[in-house]
C-alpha cells in the first residue's frame, strides 16, 4: 500500500480516505493500469462562461475594458475549476498531474481565461500522446503566441522570443544550438500569429519563405520543420527525460537511469505515455531514496488536503487566494521558466502559512494573512479575511476501523504522511485532546498535517 | 461518531497594533552609530510611478504638448530649479532636499525595456537583463554571498506578509514579517515548537531538514523580532496608511540596533491609466510624509549617516497622456537615494531628453544595475559582481 500510496502522490495528488481503502486490495500493476486508463478517457472539462462580447475591431474603450474584465474574471475560474479537478477523486488524477506537468514546462501567462482554457485543452489533448506533437499545437497557441511575442514575428523584423525560448526551455536546453540557430529559427516561425478571437492564423504575407540555415542545414525551412529537425537530435530527449524524472521521481538525478529512460523516449518517437508507464512499472521508483523527498508544489498541498478532508470553500476566491498567498497561481508562473520548485517553495511566511492551513480549516487557529496586491488591482487590495470551509472528517475516521486506539497514531501517519516523522506517540497525546475517541481522532488527524513531514510526497 | 461533522472556521482581521507607553526616550541620547554597520531601506512604488509628473520638467513645451491636460502648471510645481519641480504631494521629500538629503538619478532604465509589470518588476527584483530568466533576486544573493551577519534570516527583511522575488536567493532568503504581533502569534505553536526541539539531533533527509531549519529560524527570528519592536517607539508622527506604519516599524527597529541590514517595503497602487492627477498625488504625499518621518527619527537618533533610502518603480509612464486623463506603460524613470552620506545631493544628471524618445518612451540613460553594484560594493561592503552576474561600473552616488 505504501507504493501504491506513492504512485497516487506522484501520479496523482494523493488518495482520498476512500480511496486509500478501495485500494487496499490491488496490486501495483492494477493501479498503473488503472491510472492510466482513468487518463485515456476523454472527459469532458468545463469552459469558463465565454464573454458576453466577441472581440472585433473598432471596440470602444469601454467595451475593450468590460472584455477584459470578463476575461480575468474568466481566468479566475479557470484556476478555481482546474485545483477542485486535481483534488477530486471524480477526475483522472493522472491527467491533472501531468498537464499540470506540461503547463511548468510550457509556462505561459495570460489574463484570458480563453485562452489559458484554451491552451489546457490543447495539453491534455497531447499530454500523453507524441511530444513533438505537443510542441507543434503549443507553438501554434494562441497563448503562448502572445506570451512570447510571435504575433510580432515578421519576415521584416523578425522577434526572435519564441524560437529562443522552445530551444532553451521547452525542448533541447542550452548549450545545443547557437545564436545563429535562434535567428534562423525564428524566421521559420515568422507569422504564426493569433487573430483578434484568440485563433491560430498563419499570415503569409509576413512569412519568411526564404532559405535557412539550421543545425547546419539549409533550406525553406518553416516552424514544422524547425521542431522535427530540433527533436531528430537526442539532447532533446535527454532534456525532457531529465525534467520528467526530476519533477516524478527525485530532483536528484540519477544519471543512468535517465540515458536509459531518455534511449526509450528517443526510440519510441518521443511517446510520453509510453515514457511515464515505464517510469510508474520501474522498481527504482518504490526505492525508499524516491519516497517522500519532494517538496509539495502549492497546488500539490492544497488539492491534498482537499482530497484528504472533502474540503468545500464556501466562497471559492479561497481557491484563488491560496494559490496566491502560497505562490502558486496557475497559468501565471513567475516567468516562461516555470516555476523553480522545491526549496524554492519555501520561506518563512509561506513555510508558516502551508504549516497552519490545515489549522485554519480546523479552526483551531485565526487566518490572517494578506497577498500582495496585483500591479492593475485598483487601491484597497484584495486582502481576504475569512477562509469558510465544510470539511466532511467521516471517511478519514472509517479508516480507523477496528483500531484502537493507542494505534490511532500510526494508522494515521501511515495514511498522510509520507515522509515518516521522528515522533513519539507520547508527544503527540500531549497535544492531542482525550475528551473521546473521535475528538482524539480529530485532534490527532490535525496535528499530523500540520508536520512539517506532511509538505512532502 | 457523528455522521458528518461540519467545522466551520471563519478567521477575522488583524487587532490594532499594541505598543505599550512606558518605553524609555531614545531622544536627546548621544550620537551614535548602527552597532551593525551600514543599513539600506528599499522602497518599491508598484504599478509604474509616473516620474514625468513626479520631478516635472515646468518649462518644457513638449511636455506640455504631450500632457494637454495631465501636465502639471508651472504655478502648481514646487521648483527646485530652473527647469524642474516636485509634484505637489512632494513638499516633505522637498524639505528633505533643500537640507541636502536627497539624490535624483534621472532616466534610469535597462536596455530593451519590458512594458509587463510583471516582467519590468522581475527584472529590477533579479537584476537579470531582459532577455534573461532569473529565479533569484539581488539581495538573496547578496544573503547567498556569505557576507557578515547574512545567514541570520533576519538580515533582510521585507515588511509584508509575504517575501517578494528580490529577497530570494539560491540558499538564503529573506524574511517576511507584516506586523510583529501578527508573525508571533503565527509563529506561536507550541506543538510545533515542541516538534521542532524534538527533531533535534536526528538524521533527516535533506529537504525536510531544510523545511525544520526554516521552521526554527522563524520561531527564534519571531521572538527576536517581536521582543526589538518593543524596545523604542517613535516619537515622530507617520502617515497613518500600511505604509506609513510600516516605515515607523523599520524606523523603531533600526534604532532598536535590530541585527537588519536591509528593509524592504512597498507602497501599491500607481498603475494610473486613468485619472492620474489625483490619486498620484496623494500617493506621492503619503510617500513623502513616510518617508520624511523616517529621515527625522534617524537624525534624532544619531542614524541618518549610516542608512540609505533607495526608491523605484518598475518602470516609468509613456510620455503622452492617454485619453483617460491618465498615463499608459512606459520605460526609464527617476530612481531616488535619501540619506545622511550622499556623496552628490541634488540631481545627479540631467533631466530626461523629451526629444529623443524610443517609439514614444524615455531611453535609459543610467542602467539601474550600476546602482545596484554601487550599493552592494560602497555600502554593503559585497561581491557586486558576483551577485549580480557580471561587471557593472559603479556610480559616485554615495
Amino acid at each position: 500500500m505504501e507504493k501504491i500510496q506513492h504512485l497516487y502522490w506522484r501520479a496523482g495528488f494523493g488518495l482520498s480516505p476512500r480511496e486509500w481503502k478501495a485500494k487496499q486490495n490491488l496490486n501495483l500493476q492494477q493501479a498503473v493500469d488503472e491510472l492510466f486508463r482513468e487518463a485515456g478517457a476523454d472527459w469532458p472539462v468545463e469552459a469558463p462562461p465565454p464573454p458576453s462580447e466577441r472581440p472585433a475591431r473598432g471596440m470602444s474603450e469601454e467595451q475593450k475594458k468590460q472584455l477584459q474584465e470578463q476575461e480575468r474574471e474568466s481566468l479566475s475560474q479557470v484556476r478555481k475549476d482546474w485545483l477542485k479537478r486535481m483534488a477530486s477523486p471524480r477526475h483522472s488524477a493522472l491527467m491533472e498531474r501531468m498537464s499540470l506537468f506540461w503547463h511548468g514546462h510550457f509556462a505561459c501567462q495570460t489574463f484570458s481565461g480563453t485562452l489559458a482554457f484554451q491552451q489546457l485543452r490543447t495539453i491534455r489533448k497531447y499530454a500523453f500522446g507524441k511530444f513533438g506533437d505537443l510542441v507543434l499545437a503549443i507553438a501554434r497557441d494562441p497563448a503562448m503566441i502572445r506570451f512570447l511575442n510571435n504575433q510580432q514575428n515578421h519576415k521584416d523584423k523578425p522577434n526572435e522570443n519564441f524560437a529562443r525560448e522552445l530551444m532553451e526551455l521547452f525542448t533541447i536546453g542550452r548549450g545545443h544550438y547557437t545564436e545563429q540557430d535562434i535567428k534562423e529559427a525564428a524566421r521559420a516561425f515568422t507569422g504564426w500569429s493569433s487573430n483578434l478571437q484568440g485563433i491560430y492564423t498563419f499570415r503569409p504575407q509576413v512569412h519568411d519563405y526564404g532559405s535557412k540555415t539550421f543545425f547546419g542545414q539549409s533550406g525553406a525551412f518553416d516552424g514544422t520543420d524547425i521542431i522535427a529537425m530540433i527533436l531528430e537530435k537526442r539532447e532533446t530527449a535527454q532534456f525532457i527525460t531529465r525534467k520528467v524524472y526530476r519533477y516524478f521521481v527525485n530532483e536528484k538525478v540519477d544519471e543512468a537511469l535517465v540515458e536509459d529512460l531518455s534511449r526509450r523516449f528517443y526510440d519510441s518517437d518521443y511517446d510520453i505515455g509510453q515514457l511515464m508507464r515505464t517510469i510508474f512499472e520501474s522498481d527504482w521508483f518504490y526505492a525508499p531514496h524516491n519516497i517522500g523527498v519532494k517538496i509539495k508544489s502549492p497546488v500539490e498541498l492544497v488539492a491534498g488536503i482537499m482530497r484528504t478532508l472533502d474540503v468545500r470553500f464556501i466562497d471559492d476566491k479561497a481557491l484563488v487566494f491560496l494559490q496566491r498567498a502560497l505562490g502558486q497561481v496557475l497559468y501565471h508562473p513567475p516567468n516562461v521558466a516555470g516555476w523553480a520548485g522545491g526549496k524554492t517553495w519555501i520561506d518563512n511566511a509561506t513555510l508558516m502559512m502551508r504549516l497552519n492551513l490545515v489549522g485554519y480549516l480546523f479552526q483551531l487557529s485565526e487566518f490572517n494573512f494578506r497577498v500582495k496586491d496585483e500591479p492593475e488591482a485598483a487601491m484597497g487590495g484584495k486582502a481576504l479575511r475569512r477562509i469558510d470551509a465544510t470539511v466532511d472528517l467521516e471517511p478519514l475516521m472509517q479508516l480507523l476501523e477496528g483500531v484502537p486506539p493507542e494505534h490511532y497514531s500510526e494508522r494515521f501517519a501511515s495514511y498522510l504522511l509520507q515522509a515518516r516523522p521522528q515522533l513519539s506517540t507520547s508527544l503527540l497525546n500531549g497535544y492531542t485532546s482525550h475528551n473521546s475517541n473521535w475528538d482524539y481522532a480529530r485532534t490527532l488527524a490535525m496535528r499530523l498535517m500540520s508536520l512539517p513531514e506532511y509538505q512532502m510526497c | 461518531m457523528k455522521r458528518r461533522a461540519f467545522i466551520k472556521t471563519s478567521a477575522l482581521a488583524t487587532t490594532s497594533l499594541f505598543l505599550p507607553s512606558f518605553l524609555p526616550a531614545s531622544i536627546g541620547g548621544p550620537l551614535r552609530g548602527s552597532r551593525f554597520g551600514k543599513i539600506l531601506v528599499v522602497i518599491q512604488l508598484s504599478g509604474g510611478n509616473d516620474g514625468l509628473n513626479t520631478i516635472v520638467p515646468y518649462r518644457n513645451d513638449i511636455y506640455y504638448q504631450n500632457r494637454p491636460r495631465l501636465g502639471l502648471p508651472a504655478s502648481e510645481v514646487l521648483r527646485v530649479s530652473d527647469e524642474l519641480g516636485f509634484n505637489p504631494g512632494l513638499q516633505a521629500l522637498r524639505e528633505l532636499y533643500d537640507e541636502g538629503l536627497v539624490s535624483i538619478l534621472s532616466s534610469v532604465g535597462y536596455p530593451n525595456p519590458d512594458r509587463s509589470h510583471f516582467r519590468s518588476m522581475d527584472i529590477w527584483h533579479t537584476g537579470s537583463g531582459s532577455a534573461d530568466y532569473w529565479s533569484t533576486g539581488w539581495l538573496g544573493r547578496y544573503l547567498d554571498s556569505e557576507c557578515e551577519g547574512c545567514a541570520n534570516p533576519y538580515h533582510a527583511l521585507e515588511l509584508d506578509d509575504s517575501l517578494s522575488l528580490a529577497l530570494k536567493g539560491y540558499e538564503h532568503s529573506g524574511f517576511a514579517m507584516g506586523k510583529p504581533e501578527q508573525l508571533k502569534r503565527t509563529a506561536d505553536n507550541r506543538f510545533l515548537k515542541a516538534v521542532e526541539e524534538a527533531s533535534r539531533g536526528h538524521e533527516q533527509e535533506e529537504q525536510v531538514a531544510y523545511l525544520y531549519k526554516v521552521m526554527a529560524n522563524t520561531h527564534s527570528s519571531a521572538d527576536y523580532l517581536y521582543a526589538q519592536s518593543k524596545v523604542k517607539q517613535s516619537r515622530v508622527t507617520f502617515p497613518i496608511t500600511p505604509f506609513g506604519q510600516g516605515l515607523k516599524q523599520v524606523a523603531e527597529l533600526i534604532t532598536a540596533d535590530t541585527a537588519t541590514r536591509v528593509y524592504y517595503i512597498s507602497l501599491t497602487g500607481f498603475d494610473t491609466h486613468v485619472n492620474q492627477k489625483g490619486r498620484q498625488e496623494r500617493l506621492l504625499k503619503e510617500y513623502a510624509e513616510g518617508v520624511k518621518a523616517l529621515v527625522t527619527d534617524l537624525k534624532q537618533n544619531g542614524l541618518l549617516e549610516d542608512t540609505l533610502i533607495l526608491t523605484f518603480s518598475e518602470f516609468g509612464r509613456r510620455v503622452k497622456q492617454n485619453a483617460s486623463n491618465g498615463t499608459d506603460h512606459g520605460t526609464a524613470n527617476n530612481v531616488f537615494l535619501l540619506g545622511g552620506s550622499l556623496h552628490k545631493p541634488g540631481f545627479f544628471n540631467p533631466a530626461p531628453n523629451l526629444l529623443d524618445l524610443d517609439e514614444g518612451d524615455l531611453k535609459y540613460q543610467i542602467d539601474f544595475r550600476n546602482i545596484y553594484a554601487t550599493i552592494l560594493d560602497k555600502w554593503l561592503e559585497a561581491d557586486a559582481k558576483g551577485i549580480l552576474q557580471g561587471r557593472y561600473e559603479g556610480l559616485p552616488i554615495i
